[in-house]
């Protein structure tokens, strides 16, 4: 750019034009010459000029007329044009400058002046050249980043969005201050019905908080899927962001367990504001503080998990919201936990609506047009149905079956009894059987019942009449944990038998405990006829179940689950 | 806005905060602890910031992880009440000093 230029000249005067041209041709420019103002508009090419010198003064069109013309055409590119001419008139000279030339040149020519000004437009030339280069550049990026954002948005909503999350019972609100969301909802039905919820709220916004959301959401969905608890799936959470997130970040979060059977839910609240369960029986609603710490934020030896049990009847509400809400500013400037958020605190709201009315409320107040946070919303209304209906696991679904033979026992000492639990694995084992894995909801649903029966009732001798009253889950949910905590010896036996050929398919899953047996002959299994909660579980897997056995004193449970195994497609 | 004064004799470093403490002040909150002399103990005064959000929190553990983590000794002092519920949402309660 510094060297040659292409520089257009017109002049009506012959020995001007030939002058100035010879002059520029001999710095080592190009030189395109018209007669006058009409033929420089004809000449000039946007894509090669680079320089236009044009004489005031010319016949068919003067310099100011042309240089009009010339703008137009040379659309987004500065091309400079400089006046040649003969007279002082400080009027004309102004009118140059304001129909857009650069600059002017007196004559007559002088050589040293006029290359003066040359350079001094050459360096006006580069630098345009470098800003259009960096705006391009700019422009070029900003389409790319743009674009990958909205992939990386794709991709990452695919990952954190579950078809579960249209639950009827579920109402959820999102709104992101950044393409990227910072906060998370989660939702996965478990294998023995009911659901897991998780409301996340990563420190800061935008891609960078998002991006945390990828494996929690992986851990969620995916140990969800195999059966393990709340409280084996929160430790591991914490334990993956605290390896893999920068110091200074963590997630706020609220994980809820939601056991449609038994008709409870159990809060795990690290960080986020309270979350309030409106019982159809009191005015104002329980808040659920939060007592753990966030996700990620401490390493695992003094992380903590405590859970707030509850126990719900069908229509009470259970709702969550991230700090985008509590911390929003009203108009008054005054946080929305000492203002807008009160008449909810005190009951005034009626609970099944309460989502839509905190919408609402942040509409009202301007928080939607201007959020400084990201914003997430979840409101449940509690019922027994939830996740009763989940549809099975479409992984298998192609799979053809095959036939099984195999049989293995699985015991567990006090040790053991005390920090594990064994279901997920014996899940597992069994779901590997392709026909099988189809009814994991089902198996998990007879493992887990005759699990914790033997457990709770065999092993550790609690009363399950406790269970009875509404808050008596919370006193017996204490017991089991004291009990299990100081167990010394006990056991629980797991045996399990999968037999298939093509025709039908059986699996007999026998637990046994180390407890003194029960009355097991006055037992009740028709489900309608007792409305006691606690022998729901043993009628719900006596309809599952195509038989169930008791035996040694009613320490040993047998059931018997058949299934048909799927055509060969 | 942040400012420090470290006492020398007993090796103490006090960081104050004044206004919002948000993302804004990340450099120089950091700035304000790794380059000023190593403390045996640290104290956050808290008595000026009107509002604090996550990414505050994010620093306050940065400061801890600094200061030894598990065996550091950071203070949080002189809070407004709606910063003290803020930091106990978090339960920082148990990972700081704040009780005064």
């Amino acid at each position: 750019m510094k060297s040659a230029l292409t520089i257009l000249i017109a002049d009506d005067n012959p020995s001007d034009r030939l002058l100035l041209g010879a002059m520029l041709k001999q710095f080592g420019h190009h030189v395109v010459v018209a007669k006058d103002g009409q033929e420089a508009v004809d000449l000039f090419d946007p894509a090669v000029i680079q320089l236009v010198c044009l004489d005031v003064r010319m016949p068919h069109k003067n310099g100011w007329e042309a240089a009009v013309e010339i703008q137009n055409l040379s659309l987004d590119s500065f091309i400079p044009i400089v006046f040649l001419s003969g007279v002082t008139d400080p009027v004309a000279l102004s009118n140059c400058l304001e129909v857009g030339g650069a600059d002017f040149i007196a004559k007559p020519y002088n050589p040293a002046l006029v290359t003066a000004k040359l350079n001094a437009i050459a360096r006006l030339l580069v630098m345009q050249k470098t800003l259009e280069d960096q705006r391009d550049a700019m422009a070029w990026y900003n389409e790319q980043l743009v674009h990958e954002q909205e992939m990386a948005k794709e991709i990452y909503e695919n990952i954190t969005h579950s078809n579960c999350l249209n639950d009827p019972a579920l109402t959820t609100y999102h709104h992101a201050s950044h393409t990227f969301n910072g906060d998370v909802i989660l939702a996965a039905y478990k294998p023995n019905g009911g659901m897991h919820l998780l409301l996340g709220d990563f420190t800061g916004h935008g891609l960078s908080a998002a991006i945390g959301a990828l494996p929690l959401a992986d851990i969620f969905f995916d140990w969800t899927k195999k059966g393990f608890l709340m409280r084996q799936i929160i430790p591991e959470m914490n334990a993956r962001l605290k390896s893999i997130l920068p110091a200074n970040m963590f997630c706020s979060a609220a994980f809820i367990d939601i056991k449609a059977n038994e008709k409870n839910v159990e809060v795990w609240n690290g960080g986020l504001p309270d979350l309030l369960f409106f019982s159809q029986s009191k005015k104002e609603p329980r808040r659920l503080i939060s007592k753990n710490f966030p996700l990620g934020a401490v390493s695992p030896t003094i992380f903590e998990c405590v859970v707030e049990p509850i126990s719900y009847v069908p229509g009470d509400t259970l709702i969550s919201f991230s700090d985008g809400v509590y911390e929003a500013a009203d108009r008054n400037e005054v946080m929305f936990c000492e203002s807008v958020l009160k008449p909810l605190y005190r009951g005034d709201v009626k609970p099944n609506d309460s989502i839509n009315w905190l919408i609402d409320r942040l509409k009202a107040e301007g928080v939607l047009d201007n959020p400084h946070d990201d914003i997430s919303c979840l409101g449940i209304s509690l019922d027994t149905c939830i996740g009763a209906n989940s549809l099975p696991d479409q992984e298998f679904a192609g799979l053809v079956d095959f036939p099984a033979d195999f049989s293995f026992e699985y015991k567990l000492g006090a040790e053991s009894l005390r920090t594990t639990d064994p279901l997920p694995y014996v899940l597992q084992i069994i779901t590997t059987v392709p026909g099988l894995s189809s009814y994991s909801s089902q198996v998990f649903m007879i493992l887990s019942e005759l699990y914790s029966n033997a457990l709770e009732h065999g092993v550790l001798e609690l009363d399950s009449s406790k269970k009875n009253t509404l808050d008596g889950f919370s006193v017996y949910y204490k017991e089991r944990e004291q009990s299990l905590a100081s167990l010394t010896n006990g056991f629980v036996k797991i045996s399990a038998k999968v037999v298939s050929d093509k025709q039908l398919g059986q699996l007999i899953l026998e637990v046994e405990d180390s407890g003194r047996g029960f009355d097991y002959e006055s037992l009740d299994f028709t489900l309608g006829s007792t409305e006691v909660p606690y022998n729901r579980g043993l009628a719900l897997l006596h309809q599952i179940c195509q038989e169930i056995g008791f035996s040694n004193g009613g320490r040993t449970v047998t059931a018997h689950f058949h299934w048909r195994p799927e055509k060969n497609k | 806005m942040v400012e420090n004064v470290f006492d020398a004799n007993v090796e103490h470093l006090v960081i104050r905060v004044n206004g919002r403490f948000d993302y804004s002040c990340h450099k120089v909150f950091r700035d304000a602890f790794v380059l000023a002399p190593r403390a045996k103990s640290y104290q956050v005064d808290l008595s000026h910031v009107e509002y604090l959000d996550s990414s505050a929190l994010g620093m306050l553990l940065l400061l801890r992880d600094y200061a030894g983590g598990e065996e550091a000794h950071v203070a949080l002092t002189n809070s407004s009440k709606a910063v003290n519920d803020l930091l106990k949402m978090a339960n920082f309660n148990r990972l700081f000093d704040m009780s005064e």
